[in-house]
C-alpha cells in the first residue's frame, strides 16, 4: 500500500474489514460514538486536519454507535481552526441527545456498520482524485 | 423550455383482469403489473395493494413515492438515464396522473423506513395520506447481493412501475393543462422582467452513500459539479430519488416532480419576480467537495446575476453545513438568501436546530420540527410490515406498542417535515 494523504479514524469492525488493505486506519474497537469523536479531537489538537464531515447524514448520531472520520496523515505545526469547529458541534450534537434510546438489535447494528462504512466509500473518490488535501 | 403539463384526474385505484383509466378510476391487472418486477432475480417476491385517503391503513417502510407521467410531446421520456435512455427532457407535453401515486415498500436495511397513515392523526402529516396509492410491497432475495444492489432493484421497480402506469394516461385528455417556461438569459432581460429581482433556486440535493443518494439523468449526484437545469426537466423525471433515510426529510421522487418551490416561483414569474433558472448542488461527505460545490453555487449566482435565491435543504446532520456554506457565499456575493430547512431541536424543542450556523443565516424557512412525539393509533390494514418499526430512525426499542399503535417522534412519516415545504401543516 503506497502512502495515502489521509487516513480514517474509526471503531466501525466493517469499515476495518472491507477498508483495511487499502486505507490506513486507525481502529478503536472500543470506543463509543462519543470516544471517537473525541479521539478526532485529540488529533485535531495535534495538529491534524478533518477531511470529512464528523456527523453523519441523517443517521441520528444519538442511535449509531459507529463513526468513520477521515483525517489528514500527516499533522501540521498549528491547529486547523475550522476543524476544531467542526469536531466540537459534531460532540455537541451528539451531547444535546444523550437521554435518547439506543438500539442493540444486532441486525440493525451490522446496518448501521453498513451506512457508516458506505458514507466514508463514498468520500474515497474524492480524497483520491484530489492532489492537496 | 416549455412543457405543457397535462392533467388526468385520479379518483381512485381498483383492481381487475386488464388496464385502463375508466372515469378517473385507475384499473390495474396487478398479475400483469407484477411481472416485470420480478423478472429482476434480486427480488423475491412481490405485490400490489391499494390504499385511498381515509382508510385506517398504514403503509411501512416505504421507500419512495413516485407520481406516473407519460412524456406524449417533445423528445425525451420520463425518467431519463433511469427508465428511459438519455435524451433532454422538459419541452413539450407531458401527461399527469393528478391524485395518484405508486408507493414502494419493503425493507432493504433494518432500519431507517417511513410511514404512510392514511388516516388519523399521521396522516396530517404526510402529503401523501391525500393519494389513491398503488403500493408495491417488495421483498428481497437473500442471495448474499448487496444492500446497494437491493436498493437499486427497488428503486428501478418503482420508477419501471410507476413508467408503465403512466402510460394509460398517454392517449386521454387532460382535466386541465398548465404551461410552464422557462426563460433564456436573454429572455430573462426583456422588457416585461428587466425590473423585477433576479431570482433562483438552488436545490440541494443529498449524495452520501447508500439510502442517502439522488440521480439526475441517471448520474450519481455525488459525481458532479453543482449546475444548472430547467425547472421544466425536473418535471419530467430528470431527478429521482435513492433516498429515504430519514423518512421525514427525504425529497422522494414525487417531491422532485412536484418541487413547490418551483411552483410557487412559476407562480410569481414575471408578477413580483423574474425567476431566472435552477441550480442544482450535491451534499457530500468530503469536506473538500461541499467547498467546491458552495463556491461554485455562488459563481453560478454571480454569473446569473441574481438579487436573491431561495435555497431548499435535504436531510440533516452534515448537510447542514452545506447549507450554511452556500448561504454563507451567497450572501457574501450580496445575493439576498432564504433558506428552507427542518429542525432537530429536541422533543421539548429546546436544542439548537442546526448542526451548523451563521449570521448570514437570518432568513429561514422551517418544515417543523422532526424530534417532536406523535402517538400513532393502530390501523385496521398495514401494507408492509411493522417489523422495522422499533428500528427506524424516530423510533426506538418499544415504539410499537402490543396494540399496533406506535409512538415515535415525526422523523418516522414520509414527508412529514419536507424541506423544499411540501407540507400539508402550516403556522402560517
Amino acid at each position: 500500500m503506497s502512502a495515502k494523504a489521509y487516513k480514517v479514524v474509526t471503531n466501525n469492525p466493517l469499515v476495518k474489514e472491507r477498508l483495511d488493505e487499502s486505507v490506513e486506519l486507525y481502529f478503536f474497537e472500543e470506543d463509543t460514538h462519543r470516544d471517537l469523536l473525541e479521539r478526532v479531537r485529540d488529533f485535531v489538537h495535534k495538529g491534524y486536519r478533518i477531511l470529512t464531515h464528523p456527523l453523519a447524514g441523517s443517521v441520528k448520531p444519538w442511535e449509531t454507535p459507529y463513526r468513520s472520520v477521515m483525517i489528514t496523515a500527516e499533522k501540521e505545526d498549528k491547529i486547523d481552526i475550522s476543524s476544531l469547529e467542526m469536531i466540537e458541534q459534531a460532540i455537541f450534537a451528539l451531547e444535546k441527545s444523550k437521554a435518547r434510546p439506543v438500539v442493540l438489535n444486532e441486525k440493525v447494528l451490522v446496518d448501521f456498520q453498513l451506512i457508516d462504512l458506505s458514507l466514508i466509500q463514498s468520500a474515497l473518490p474524492s480524497a483520491e482524485a484530489q492532489g492537496r488535501h | 423550455m416549455k412543457l405543457e403539463l397535462g392533467y388526468i384526474d385520479i379518483k381512485g385505484i381498483r383492481f381487475d383482469d386488464y388496464n385502463a383509466i375508466e372515469d378517473g378510476v385507475l384499473v390495474v391487472n396487478p398479475d400483469e403489473l407484477v411481472k416485470p418486477v420480478l423478472e429482476d432475480e434480486l427480488i423475491k417476491s412481490a405485490h400490489f395493494e391499494i390504499a385511498a385517503p381515509g382508510e385506517s391503513v398504514r403503509i411501512t417502510p416505504v421507500k419512495d413515492v413516485i407520481e406516473p407521467r407519460v412524456k406524449v410531446e417533445g423528445p425525451g421520456a420520463i425518467f431519463p438515464g433511469m427508465i428511459a435512455k438519455v435524451d433532454t427532457v422538459g419541452s413539450g407535453r407531458t401527461h399527469v396522473m393528478r391524485g395518484m401515486a405508486v408507493v414502494t415498500a419493503g425493507p432493504i436495511v433494518g432500519f431507517q423506513e417511513g410511514i404512510i397513515d392514511m388516516t388519523g392523526p399521521g396522516a396530517d402529516y404526510s402529503p401523501f395520506s391525500q393519494l389513491h396509492n398503488l403500493v408495491l410491497v417488495m421483498e428481497m432475495q437473500d442471495n448474499g447481493a448487496t444492500a446497494h444492489e437491493y436498493e437499486k432493484a427497488a428503486r428501478m421497480a418503482g420508477l419501471a412501475t410507476a413508467a408503465r402506469v403512466g402510460e394509460l394516461a398517454r392517449e386521454l385528455v387532460p382535466d386541465e393543462v398548465e404551461v410552464f417556461e422557462t426563460p433564456t438569459i436573454a429572455q430573462s432581460y426583456s422588457d416585461e422582467l428587466k425590473d423585477l429581482p433576479r431570482v433562483a433556486y438552488v436545490m440541494m440535493l443529498q449524495s452520501q452513500g447508500l439510502l442517502h443518494d439522488t440521480y439526475c439523468y441517471g448520474v450519481d449526484v455525488k459525481r458532479t459539479l453543482t449546475t444548472m437545469i430547467s425547472a421544466t426537466e425536473v418535471m419530467d423525471g430528470a431527478i429521482v430519488s435513492g433516498n429515504c433515510v430519514s423518512a421525514c426529510d427525504k425529497n422522494t421522487t414525487y417531491h422532485h416532480l412536484n418541487n413547490p418551490v418551483i411552483q410557487d416561483l412559476f407562480k410569481q414569474h414575471g408578477k413580483t419576480l423574474n425567476y431566472v433558472g435552477t441550480i442544482i448542488t450535491n451534499e457530500n461527505v468530503y469536506l473538500a467537495d461541499k467547498l467546491r460545490s458552495s463556491d461554485w453555487t455562488a459563481k453560478l449566482a454571480d454569473f446569473l446575476s441574481l438579487d436573491a435565491a431561495i435555497v431548499s435543504q435535504e436531510g440533516f446532520g452534515n448537510p447542514d453545513t452545506d447549507l450554511i456554506l452556500n448561504c454563507k457565499k451567497l450572501e457574501a456575493k450580496g445575493v439576498k438568501t432564504v433558506i428552507i430547512t427542518d429542525e432537530y431541536a429536541g422533543q421539548d424543542g429546546k436544542s439548537q436546530s442546526l448542526a451548523d450556523a451563521d449570521v448570514a443565516a437570518d432568513a429561514v424557512v422551517t418544515g417543523g420540527n422532526a424530534n417532536e412525539l406523535i402517538l400513532l393509533p393502530p390501523m385496521d390494514r398495514v401494507i408492509g410490515c411493522l417489523d422495522y418499526v422499533d428500528k427506524i430512525a424516530g423510533g426506538h426499542d418499544g415504539s410499537l406498542r402490543p396494540d399496533g399503535s406506535i409512538e415515535a417522534e415525526l422523523q418516522v412519516i414520509t414527508g412529514s417535515t419536507n424541506e423544499m415545504g411540501f407540507n400539508r401543516l402550516s403556522a402560517r
